[in-house]
């Protein structure tokens, strides 16, 4: 049975799904691994793929090549700079902003930077087109920082997005979360995303649910992982059973096989 | 309510602003009684239908009728409006805009590179362009002169936008507020809207002001404090304070709208 529940993002109602998350969660064992990695080795790969539940919502479509937006990198240099005035409470959102911005431009002057990478691409960038990468990513972390200040429980920055290499089946998967709230030994993850949840929004959250149990070393499933919709005002939320995460596991591989599908196609 | 300032504030952020120690609590109850009230308005235009494709209702269907712009037709008041608020954008975060277009151009390329609007962008001539400078650098110099310092403790986002599903998602209501300050967490009202026209102000206007209004109470559950409006063509301001009334008739003209649109399915 489906867990996935609908809600108005409201503060009381985001409060409401983290304590009223279930107080037990499954855990995935190695044989799930090794099965899980079974599948995909059975999908053949002509090169490395990585999946996330994005493609997942997308029902495997092809994608355009990788490259750095105004909108892709205003998560990553929100976050950052959340990450930093948790640290130092006089700055404001648009100093860490600025900060972090500087930080990726020293980088890059210093030559610690690869091509492709975000300093690098801001480091080729105007000034005026810098500043509307600022002002995308202060609007970000604004609307982050009005869900984490409603949440009542002590809660933690993500410090990364979850990664998992399926061993032997040249596939890695990656999920996306932003906000962990840890009560006793359960966890609750909180995952934002910008726009509005179509009808495969639920099984893209149990993707990002079970890439963040299999990126767990000792493979424990968050309790819930609510996912927050502040464009559309709505927070959807699956919890951490067995069913969801075989779920999540089966739309990961399925996702696989249609990719599969369409490179074949695209070779004949 | 609309506010006549007995002195006119020195500029349009301060006015937004207001005084803070006269501020209400903020309203957590009316979203619920608008969503109601759209949705039996919704079921007694279209009742059980269901159209093929979903109906959209923006800000600019309140101010036009129905029909969509061609994007071959888009117009230099289309790009004028479009450079205008990326200047907005950037004064927002405290970048020093010193040449308006060339800077509004390279921050709008930056983030629709390769979109149908750039591409008609640069098939206009010469002379379309350099109309199209002056008008946006004039358009620029009345929105940095009466814009004011936005603080960083005044939590400024940019480009907001807001959607909304109504009836099974057969209707669609979206918004993007060009300038959102204020923050909905707090016990008293302070997220105050600010929308950048380069049209004289009208009646369409005033509508513009309640639907964003609407959509923000309708996203975050909490009434905002203000909304308003600003004409860099006149350098007019519009504000207004925001209650149960402005939202219900922002309503009624979201429904009326809906039902000229019906129509015409």
């Amino acid at each position: 049975m489906s867990t996935l529940l609908h809600r108005r993002n409201t503060v009381q109602n985001i409060n409401e799904l983290i304590a009223s998350a279930p107080a037990t969660s499954s855990q995935l064992t190695n044989d799930h691994r090794a099965s899980l990695s079974a599948r995909f080795r059975a999908v053949n790969a002509t090169s490395n793929r990585r999946l996330d539940a994005w493609m997942v919502e997308q029902a495997g479509k092809p994608y355009d090549p990788f490259h750095w937006t105004p909108q892709i990198a205003r998560r990553v240099l929100g976050a950052s700079a959340l990450r930093r005035i948790t640290t130092r409470s006089d700055l404001s959102l648009s100093q860490a902003v600025r900060d972090e911005l500087a930080d990726h431009l020293l980088r890059s002057t210093a030559g610690y930077t690869q091509s492709g990478s975000l300093s690098y691409w801001l480091s080729g960038l105007s000034h005026a087109s810098l500043g509307l990468v600022c002002a995308e990513a202060v609007s970000w972390a604004t609307t982050t920082y009005e869900v984490l200040q409603g949440i009542e429980r002590p809660w933690q920055l993500a410090q990364s997005d979850a990664y998992y290499d399926v061993s032997a089946a040249r596939t890695s998967l990656r999920g996306r979360r932003d906000i962990v709230i840890k009560h006793d030994e359960q966890r609750v993850v909180l995952r934002l995303r910008a726009g509005s949840p179509g009808k495969s929004s639920g099984p893209g959250l149990r993707c990002d649910l079970t890439i963040d149990a299999l990126a767990s070393p000792t493979g424990a499933a968050a309790s819930r992982f609510i996912g927050v919709w502040p464009d559309a005002g709505v927070c959807l939320s699956v919890d951490g059973t067995m069913a969801d995460l075989r779920a999540g596991a089966r739309d990961l591989v399925r996702t696989a096989v249609v990719q599969q599908r369409g490179q074949m196609l695209k070779a004949a | 309510m609309t506010i006549l300032a007995p002195n006119s504030p020195l500029s349009a952020i301060e006015a937004l602003r207001g005084d803070k120690t006269k501020r209400p609590i903020s309203d957590l109850s009316s979203a619920s009684g608008l969503r109601a009230q759209l949705e039996d308005g919704i079921y007694s235009i279209m009742g059980k239908a269901s159209p093929l494709t979903p109906l959209v209702v923006r800000s600019s269907s309140l101010r036009q009728n129905h029909n969509t712009i061609d994007i071959q037709q888009a117009s230099l008041s289309l790009f004028r409006g479009i450079l205008v608020t990326q200047v907005l954008r950037l004064l927002s975060v405290g970048v020093e805009v010193t040449d308006p277009f060339s800077e509004a151009l390279s921050a709008w390329r930056c983030e629709k590179s390769g979109s149908d609007l750039v591409r008609s962008f640069n098939q206009l001539d010469k002379e379309q362009v350099a109309r199209l400078e002056a008008d946006v650098n004039a358009h620029a110099s009345t929105l940095k002169r009466s814009l004011g310092v936005v603080s960083a403790t005044w939590m400024p986002r940019s480009c907001v936008r807001a959607s909304q599903r109504f009836a099974g998602g057969h209707v669609l209501l979206f918004d993007v507020v060009d300038l959102m300050v204020g923050s909905t967490t707090s016990k008293f009202a302070s997220v105050a809207l600010f929308d950048v026209t380069t049209s004289p102000l009208d009646a369409g206007a005033e509508r513009t002001m309640r639907f964003h209004a609407l959509m923000q109470t309708l996203k975050t559950s909490v009434v905002p404090l203000r909304t308003s409006i600003f004409s860099s063509a006149t350098g007019e301001l519009w504000t207004s304070d925001v209650d149960y009334e402005i939202l219900s008739r922002s309503v009624d003209e979201v429904l009326s709208t809906l039902n000229d649109m019906w129509k015409y399915v």
